[in-house]
């Protein structure tokens, strides 16, 4: 049984990882080009899974700014995943709390997505949780070490179409979190906010604090017309 | 930057990103949220695919860009559409990237 969750959460990854592979490689093209040794820039993709985060960091290294500034934008786009844990947590009622808590390392938007769509229709367990993460997470990393170690070799993956893989997965992900007519109208509601609030302010599309914004009031929305 | 000071900050970044995920489930999964909350909770995972979808699609390159020139435009018609035909997640990725590479390479 718990084999057979542990590699339907690896199957259920096999997007993720497809989505991850060019933007892992990216960055570690970046980081090395930036200075970072190898190491380090593989180092980062394992301590820190936080592909917008890191991109900025990496951004603020070559700019010779504060390491607190990359701190700082990394607690902000990190934000959101207070709110996506903290509604992961009925879910997680029946599990042992260490490692469940130590395996939500491993959430990220796509994981997140792939989740609950999987919590639908099946039980949260430890071993699903471990197939999905351990293996997106080790994709990032592996993708980044081999960007970070041979960036200099690959052309550039643009042409292949992969810059279209995670628009392409939130497309798919957004279909399948629609089953009210609620949830179309607090995931429209969250659409239009974010791009309206990104016109006005649009320092918010860097460190997406607009995403999280346009998140709360749709989710909001979608309470008051609940059906 | 000094190896140092790459270091502190790679620790810096990683406890802003693993502390968010990490401490909701470590403090909170014994806790029962009253239903309105759970009832809000539901709406997160729509509403935010909402919003990221619609920052990929109309600022791939992080700034708007809603135009007949942003190609990303034109390779979300058929990827929504295969998305709602087929609810598969690897296929609908196929046929986007498809689409992206036949519209990078052909316009």
């Amino acid at each position: 049984m718990k084999n057979i969750e542990l590699i339907e959460g690896m199957r259920d990854s096999i997007p993720i990882v497809l989505g991850y592979f060019p933007l892992g490689f990216a960055f570690g093209v970046l980081a090395a080009q930036v200075g970072l040794s190898v190491f380090q820039a593989t180092m980062m993709s394992v301590l820190c899974f936080t592909g917008a985060g890191q991109y900025i960091a990496i951004g603020v290294v070559q700019a010779g700014g504060a390491i607190i500034t990359a701190i700082i934008a990394n607690i902000l786009i990190n934000m959101r995943y207070f709110l996506f844990a903290t509604s992961m947590v009925p879910h997680f009622k029946h599990l042992p709390t260490l490692p469940a808590s130590l395996l939500s390392y491993g959430l990220t938007d796509e994981t997140y997505a792939v989740a609950v769509n999987r919590y639908q229709k099946h039980k949260a367990s430890i071993a699903y949780m471990a197939g999905l993460n351990l293996t997106s997470h080790i994709s990032w990393i592996l993708s980044t070490f081999i960007g970070a170690a041979l960036g200099m070799l690959i052309a550039d993956t643009d042409k292949f179409g992969f810059g279209f893989a995670l628009p392409a997965m939130y497309t798919c992900l957004l279909v399948l979190m629609i089953s009210r007519k609620s949830d179309i109208i607090a995931a429209i509601s969250a659409a239009v906010i974010c791009i309206v609030i990104g016109y006005y302010l649009p320092a918010s599309m860097s460190n997406m604090s607009n995403i999280i914004a346009a998140t709360m009031i749709g989710a909001t929305i979608g309470v008051l017309i609940n059906d | 930057m000094t190896e140092t000071s790459i270091f502190i900050m790679i620790f810096g970044v990683s406890l802003a990103s693993l502390l968010p995920r990490i401490l909701p489930i470590a403090l909170l999964s014994r806790v029962t949220f009253p239903p309105l909350l759970t009832r809000w909770l539901s709406y997160i995972a729509p509403a935010v695919l909402g919003a990221l979808t619609a920052v990929s699609i109309l600022a791939p390159e992080g700034a708007l860009n809603i135009s007949i020139d942003n190609i990303f435009i034109w390779a979300f018609i058929p990827t929504l559409y295969s998305a709602v035909k087929t609810r598969s997640l690897f296929i609908t990725l196929i046929v986007g990237i498809i689409c992206m590479a036949l519209l990078y390479n052909l316009m």
